[in-house]
């Protein structure tokens, strides 16, 4: 197959809701056979696990590979140098930053806006945005700083506004807006990293400021604290969140994306912590044991595998670094699995590395 | 079927006003409930109060010969197997640490042989050349007397899952003369308070200056006031908690601090022929399975030297070998979530680099061991434990001194099998690097009695000398009736 006719079969996918099960088995074993046969790394990391196209026949056996593969190898199955786009990881965490090539946005884009129309939109056409994270000029190689822009371009209204320029937050203008958006009555969406909502938060309580914004505004949060900011428990985030802008948990949604990814997972609000979270038919997510990448039953905690067909010009099949619970209708995320520090005395990895990194 | 055991060791505190926090442990298909003390902090104080008092009263006056018979005693009664505590921690410490029955057994056995009598001596002779010093004055080197003692309140705060690991510090403590109060770890809180119980037993005074409890470390509670009121604080555990703990112990105490730390194996050409790299091997395996590599002195990386009959590649089959032979024996514990994605994440990085050939894995990611062999000439790094292992080829263990010298600070035992002068010359150099410990393969989770733990003095660090000056001596004569 080639990359136009997947490009075609993927975009096709996606505009067609009712897919079943046996449909995204047999595109997901289409483009593992596509990714084994393009990818180098990807096709040793296969072989050596005993999983070729030959002998893979669900695709629950696909290989997953484990996320931080993306910084150690270049996981592509096109020239990397030809690439439309590359997303990196933030870069928080260890050495080196974690890599996705994208030869095209079109699936990224298709797959992005079906999900953020389903699960943020929910029929809408236009909401007015306000941002919290800085816009795709300041940071190219981000896979959310585009998903913001596309979403602002997209769904915003023309006054919608990013908030976070090269000189920081703009709180006054973000004020200003807020203010605005509470006189009007119209809804409003804030959008933004969560550590990014911290110092809004701290501000408005500094100042004994609070908005009650109009009935349907959403706030939109994702990725975690990443040391950006104080961490705080997620009932109190969320209890903190509803408090300061007048809108209920039930629509403070959460976003959980990543740059090894062209899908994003939602939650329906907050209103109990941690929240279902699901995602669109062309992402399926396994629970597993990390050390045999077998299947958990269901109900007990393991760590999230997850099949992107949209990723489809790298690796579709992950193991990431977080733990998870199946449950019906998705999945809970627990937080990160740590790699925990020994029970004993011996030293273990993290505390080595970290003295190691000063 | 359930039992709640209660920790701890607490004279002096009416039992009815001990608060409790109950803790459950399971494996093995059985629970254990822990009850563990919760005191308030006037019970802190009371019980920092009445050790202090007792051991100013009554351990002051002990010759140290009557400690090291009650600590004798009280040992006798863990290493008979008929003893009711002996059985209780049978049944109970693999169900509350994870260990299978077996290496409990063993582990409990082969550690608690070295608090008997002549052990104990031997303590004392390492640290002291003239062990009378902790009775009374004795005749010093330059002239005049000295005589060593120890902390009035002596605070340890214990930490990690290796079955009665405290009672190390414990012994030292009560060697040196020291009213003490032990903190439990939440994962090993019972050996413990067992043991200062049989001391009570073989001798109630001495059991009188001895306590063992419990807090949350870090959240408030009792914790201050015990730091507080302690002339010598012994802790364990990770760099952050010991951190931690020193910003909030008095300037005036002393701190003694033991980290995390990382043990490693030397495999010399010379012992690598093909009658003894099989017994090695198996005698590796040990040191690996005992305690899943908890301990600080257990190996996370073998440096193999190239050359001898068996290649480095033969010897870490051998091991694994030996590992999957052990795991039908002696059980591997039930990893919780973060233990099986720390190892994963261990095994996932040398996946990766089997994919450009520069690592083998052995074995499957669902056998409970793991061993990778390296071909490169990499540093000193620790394994994803619970069984895990890299075994480094090198061409000259000489190489390997400077490998580990930048991890100093971490560096604890290595275990040795080389030829006598080379064992001289590399313990040379690993000295130099800041290692402490050097062993015997096979022996490297079951250190010596006078062991200097982490290279500091067991005794000598607890004590604090009083000297006569000889011109104190001989001004006296000035003074005495019989005086000219």
């Amino acid at each position: 197959m080639s990359q136009a006719e997947i490009v075609e079969a993927l975009l096709d996918f996606i505009g067609r809701p009712g897919a079943s099960e046996a449909e995204f088995e047999a595109l997901a074993l289409r483009l593992f056979a596509y990714q084994f046969a393009h990818n180098a790394p990807y096709r040793r990391f296969a072989q050596q696990r005993g999983r070729t196209p030959l002998t893979v026949r669900r695709w629950r056996d696909i290989p997953a590979v484990p996320i931080k593969a993306f910084k150690d190898l270049t996981l592509s199955c096109s020239p990397p140098d030809a690439a439309e786009r590359v997303f990196m990881t933030s870069g928080t965490t260890g050495s080196g930053r974690g890599r996705s090539y994208h030869p095209t946005l079109a699936v990224y884009d298709a797959s992005m806006l079906a999900g953020f129309a389903a699960r943020i939109m929910r029929g809408r056409d236009t909401i007015r945005m306000g941002i919290l994270f800085p816009d795709e000029a300041a940071l190219p190689n981000s896979s959310l700083a585009h998903y913001l822009a596309l979403a602002k371009a997209e769904f915003g209204t023309a006054d919608s506004a990013v908030f976070v320029g090269p000189t920081g937050l703009d709180l006054d203008g973000l004020l200003a807006a807020l203010a605005q958006a509470e006189a009007s009555g119209e809804p409003y969406a804030l959008l933004g990293a969560t550590y990014a909502f911290v110092p809004v938060m701290d501000a408005l309580e500094e100042r004994g400021r609070r908005f009650a914004l109009p009935p349907g505004s959403v706030l939109f949060d994702t990725g975690g604290f990443k040391g950006q900011s104080r961490e705080i428990e997620p009932d109190a985030f969320y209890d903190g969140l509803s408090e300061a802008f007048g809108v209920p948990r039930t629509s403070c949604l959460n976003m959980y994306g990543m740059t090894e990814l062209s899908t994003q997972f939602y939650d329906d609000g907050n209103a109990t912590c941690p929240p279902v979270k699901s995602g669109p038919h062309w992402i399926r997510s396994r629970v597993v044991d990390p050390l045999t990448g077998i299947d958990v039953p269901e109900g007990e905690t393991g760590v999230l595998v997850h099949h992107d067909l949209a990723h489809f010009n790298s690796v579709s099949a992950i193991l990431t670094e977080d733990a998870g619970v199946i449950v019906p209708g998705g999945f809970r995320l627990l937080g990160r699995v740590e790699g925990s520090a020994s029970r004993g005395c011996s030293v273990a990895v993290a505390e080595f590395l970290a003295a190691a990194q000063g | 079927m359930s039992t709640v055991e209660e920790a701890g060791y607490l004279p002096g505190l009416s039992p009815e006003a001990i608060g409790r926090r109950i803790v459950q442990h399971r494996a093995w298909g059985e629970t254990v409930a822990v009850a563990l003390p919760d005191l308030t902090g006037d019970q802190a104080e009371t019980l920092c109060a009445h050790v202090r008092a007792r051991a100013r009263e009554t351990l002051r006056r002990m010759e140290t010969a009557r400690i090291v018979a009650a600590i004798d005693r009280a040992s006798a009664c863990l290493l008979d197997r008929t003893h009711p505590l002996r059985r209780k921690a049978e049944a109970l410490l693999p169900v509350v640490t994870g260990y299978d029955r077996e290496t409990v057994r063993l582990g409990l056995t082969s550690y608690l042989k070295t608090f008997r009598r002549p052990q104990l001596l031997r303590f004392l002779a390492e640290d002291f050349s003239n062990p009378a010093v902790l009775d009374g004055f004795q005749p010093a080197v330059k002239g005049g007397l000295v005589r060593a003692r120890g902390p009035d309140l002596l605070l340890h705060v214990w930490a990690g899952n290796v079955p009665a690991l405290p009672l190390w510090s414990l012994v030292s403590g009560l060697l040196v003369k020291a009213g003490t109060v032990g903190k439990l770890a939440s994962a090993e809180p019972l050996t413990a308070g067992w043991f200062a119980q049989a001391i009570a037993e073989a001798d109630p005074d001495l059991g009188e200056c001895l306590a063992i409890t419990w807090w949350k470390g870090g959240e408030g509670g009792p914790e201050a006031t015990f730091l507080a009121q302690a002339d010598c604080v012994m802790a364990y555990g990770g760099n952050e908690t010991l951190a931690a703990l020193r910003a909030k112990v008095p300037v005036t105490a002393r701190f003694l601090p033991h980290g995390h730390r990382i043990g490693f194996a030397m495999i010399a050409r010379e012992a690598l022929d093909s009658r003894r790299a099989g017994p090695l091997a198996r005698l590796a395996a040990h040191d690996i399975v005992r305690y899943e590599q908890q301990g600080c002195y257990a190996p996370q990386m073998l440096f193999v030297e190239r050359g001898g009959a068996t290649a480095p590649d033969e010897f870490a089959r051998h091991l694994a070998h030996e590992l999957a032979a052990l795991a039908s024996r002696h059980p591997r514990r039930r990893l919780d979530p973060g233990e099986a994605a720390a190892l994963a994440a261990w095994r996932n990085a040398h996946e990766m680099r089997a994919l450009d050939g520069s690592a083998t894995l052995l074995g499957d990611p669902a056998d409970p061991w793991s061993v990778v062999l390296l071909d490169d000439a990499v540093g000193l790094s620790p394994s994803g434990l619970n069984r895990s292992v890299a075994v480094v080829a090198v061409d000259d263990l000489a190489e390997v001194p400077a490998r580990v010298a930048p991890h100093r600070a971490y560096l604890q035992t290595a275990g040795i099998a080389a030829a006598p002068a080379r064992l001289m010359a590399l313990a040379d150099d690993l000295a130099g690097a800041g290692v402490t410990r050097i062993s015997a393969i096979g022996r490297m989770t079951a250190p010596e009695a006078g062991w200097h733990h982490d290279g500091r003095f067991s005794l000598l660090d607890l004590v604090t000398m009083t000297e006569i000056e000889a011109g104190a001596e001989a001004a006296a004569e000035g003074f005495a009736p019989y005086a000219d």
